[in-house]
């Protein structure tokens, strides 16, 4: 405690100096959160005319609901696919940007430029991208006609989903992985290759175990990120559909709250898609963030 | 967590523009040219008198108004005023956040609203709720310069001469004869309100909370397994399968010769037909066989919120007073192609010079298709969470669409979701009972 009280010299300055923060912390999260807990065990009228206490009423009926597991799976499949491709994408640039080749420096530079664009503008991008009618995938459509559609078909939709989500990823992960490429001392590289190491073996055996701290940060991001931050492509895109096949938990609870006025459905899957992604992000520090060497 | 971020929010904002004594606010959904239409009649009520002063907010879409409104009731920031969709009658009704407007201005002729429009918002003791604001209904819109090339002369009215006139247009190489987005609102509910068939039973919802849905076992869900083989037969298209996008722009741009649409879209396709197509609107199609009843009330209404001093009461009547006037109903009408709901605004209409003007040509044919003879199945739809079935009911029918199961599944799958979802709004709703 000296070193502290030898930094401020009153006790209740720190805190004095935190507390807009954490007021905003607690008003735009901690209390919403709880607010989402406490009506879960509530049957809630929507003009709050009314709550009817029911227990565990609520998740029992949603788990034992086959939509929302049919959601949770999409949710699931989605954090699988997507965010390891938003890892490995950027991964890979990262890599060939960190090596001397040509446009290599100007690559550092353009790979950061998505960082800007908004997800719902993104979404729109890619609704138009991959539009079957005037998108990149038209010339296949008018040879093989009705192959992509993701207006009709769930995996097509799917596919525009995992896709945007990727390239939005692309920067931030870009950046953390070239900075870890980038801290390896370049005598590394010499004393492997004077050892016979070559450029492949050079990236298993010495650039990935040295980058594995951002590959880690990357991934427990990306994992937890995925399950919330895909709302605006899926609003912007694909709207849920169709026929609820790109409808993942965190746009079903949206749906079930916000348009259909079911207040409590929405706040139980709220509350049970937050223990999960706690429970998740858990799961990561305890069996991998143990093993994970900070040193160099 | 998300939900109650949002709803902090929105109470926020709704405080951003609080009450003075004659100064309301009046929440609306449209955008485009209804948006228009809207904001004219705002000026128009502020320019006529010097009173109230009302204060009129879009917010993008009935859902955001809604949400907005639920927000702001609860931070007690709510408007006096706020439009809301035909699909969240029951909510409303049951929310007693809500003055009927009957009771708060029980001298109105309310009478004078037609029959077709009032059931759909009055209690089951026929207390007028909320006034008709934008009021639509379901149209059959064709593309009479295509159909004509294709060789047909006479407008289809039946489905059969659809279907045939849609084979016609198939082999004259038209890509797109018949689009639909398969919306609820379309092809279930104005479907079976004009063929006569229930979509719950205890009529809709009207005589109880404990209703039931029964659309899997009507003949509406023949007509939907029908449109999933039409559409594989290249007849009817969906909205993703047009190269809009949206099957309102494609049969605007003439993509497609002939779609089912609101009223409301009338004022579009008509401006986008100018000088190029010939449009023709005429009542939705029929089975053959089947006796027409009427369609229902689509668009929304006006609700008074409770909680508001008097000032703010009398404003907002005055407000509504205005609304009503005839002159008013028209401007609106041929300004958006909504349908004017009350009789003396149709014997107005009927009696000026430009009773056959296009710009009523919706008015005339809708009210005709919402005064057909009605049954206790088509006076509306009184069920609870109905804005989740609605989406349920799409979900489960895209699937058919898209040839995961067929369209009885969908709807079997639909019905046994939708009876959970009514359960659920009965129990939340323990103890209280359909005004």
């Amino acid at each position: 405690m000296s070193s502290e009280s030898s930094l401020f010299g009153h006790r209740w300055l720190p805190l004095l100096l935190v507390a807009p923060l954490m007021l905003l912390i607690v008003l735009f999260f901690y209390v919403p959160v709880f607010q989402a807990f406490y009506w879960s065990f509530f049957l809630e009228q929507p003009f709050g005319g009314g709550s009817e206490f029911v227990g565990l009423q609520n998740f029992r009926r949603v788990l034992t609901d086959p939509e929302f597991w049919a959601a949770t799976g999409r949710t699931v499949v989605f954090m699988l696919t997507a965010s390891s491709l938003a890892v490995i994408v950027p991964l890979m640039l990262a890599i060939a940007a960190d090596r001397k080749i040509g446009l290599s420096y100007a690559a550092r530079n353009i790979l950061v430029w998505p960082k800007g664009i908004a997800g719902a503008s993104i979404g729109v991008v890619f609704a138009f991208i991959f539009n079957p009618f005037v998108g990149l995938m038209a010339p296949l459509n008018t040879l093989f006609p009705g192959l992509w559609n993701p207006g009709i078909d769930g995996t097509d939709a799917f596919v525009t989903l995992v896709a945007a989500h990727v390239w939005s990823g692309i920067p931030f992960n870009f950046v953390i992985l070239l900075a870890g490429l980038r801290s390896i001392p370049p005598t590394m590289y010499q004393a492997a290759a004077m050892d016979g190491a070559g450029p492949w073996r050079r990236i298993f055996d010495v650039q990935l175990p040295l980058i594995m701290p951002q590959l880690f940060l990357t991934f427990v991001l990306e994992f937890t990120e995925s399950i919330t931050s895909v709302f605006a492509l899926i609003d912007t895109i694909t709207g849920g559909g169709p026929g609820g096949s790109t409808s993942l938990l965190v746009y079903k609870i949206y749906v079930d709250g916000f348009r259909g006025f079911d207040l409590s459905g929405a706040s139980t899957q709220t509350a049970i898609l937050m223990v999960f992604v706690l429970l998740l992000a858990a799961c990561q520090f305890v069996f991998l963030g143990r093993r994970l060497n900070y040193e160099r | 967590m998300k939900i109650s971020t949002l709803a902090a929010c929105a109470a926020l904002l709704g405080c951003a523009g609080s009450a003075q004594a004659t100064n309301i606010e009046f929440w609306y959904g449209n955008t485009g040219p209804v948006e228009t239409a809207i904001k004219a009649q705002c000026d128009a009520f502020n320019a006529s008198q010097s009173e109230h002063k009302v204060n009129c907010v879009g917010q993008g879409s009935y859902e955001v108004s809604m949400q907005k409104a639920i927000a702001a009731y609860r931070a007690k920031n709510h408007p006096v005023l706020i439009q809301f969709f035909d699909a969240g009658t029951l909510d409303l009704m049951l929310s007693d956040a809500v003055e009927p407007v009957q009771d708060l201005m029980p001298d109105v002729k309310w009478d004078q609203y037609i029959a077709g429009a009032r059931a759909y918002y009055e209690t089951s003791k026929g207390k007028l709720f909320a006034q008709p604001y934008n009021s639509s209904t379901l149209l059959f819109y064709t593309n009479k310069t295509e159909l004509e090339k294709a060789g047909i002369t006479q407008t289809p009215t039946t489905w059969e001469e659809i279907i045939e006139a849609a084979r016609k247009l198939k082999a004259a190489g038209h890509a797109c004869p018949f689009v639909t987005d398969g919306d609820t609102w379309r092809v279930l509910e104005q479907f079976s309100a004009r063929h006569g068939l229930p979509i719950a039973t205890k009529h809709n919802g009207y005589d109880g909370l404990d209703a039931e849905y029964v659309i899997n076992t009507t003949f509406a869900a023949k007509h939907l397994a029908n449109l999933v083989e039409w559409r594989k037969e290249g007849l009817v298209r969906l909205a993703a399968d047009t190269k809009a996008g949206n099957y309102t722009a494609a049969f605007n741009a003439g993509e497609c010769a002939m779609m089912e649409q609101s009223s409301g879209s009338y004022a579009a396709a008509a401006k986008a037909f100018d000088g190029k197509y010939e449009l023709t609107v005429n009542m939705a199609p029929m089975y053959k066989g089947y006796e027409r009843h009427n369609t229902f009330v689509g668009g929304a209404s006006i609700y008074v919120m409770k909680g508001h001093d008097k000032p703010e009461i009398e404003a907002a009547k005055a407000f509504l007073d205005f609304l009503r006037k005839p002159e008013q109903q028209m401007f609106f009408t041929a300004a958006t192609g909504y349908v004017p709901v009350t009789t003396d605004v149709l014997d107005t209409i009927a009696k000026s010079p430009d009773a056959k003007s296009p710009k009523y040509a919706t008015a005339k044919v809708g009210v005709e298709s919402m005064n057909q003879p009605a049954t206790a199945d088509t006076r509306g739809i009184r069920l609870g969470f109905y804005v989740q079935f609605r989406e349920v009911f799409m979900e489960e029918t895209q699937k058919a669409f898209a040839g995961q199961q067929t369209m009885q599944v969908a709807l079997d799958n639909t019905k046994k979701r939708g009876d959970q979802l009514l359960r659920r709004f009965e129990q939340t709703y323990k103890g209280k009972t359909l005004p």
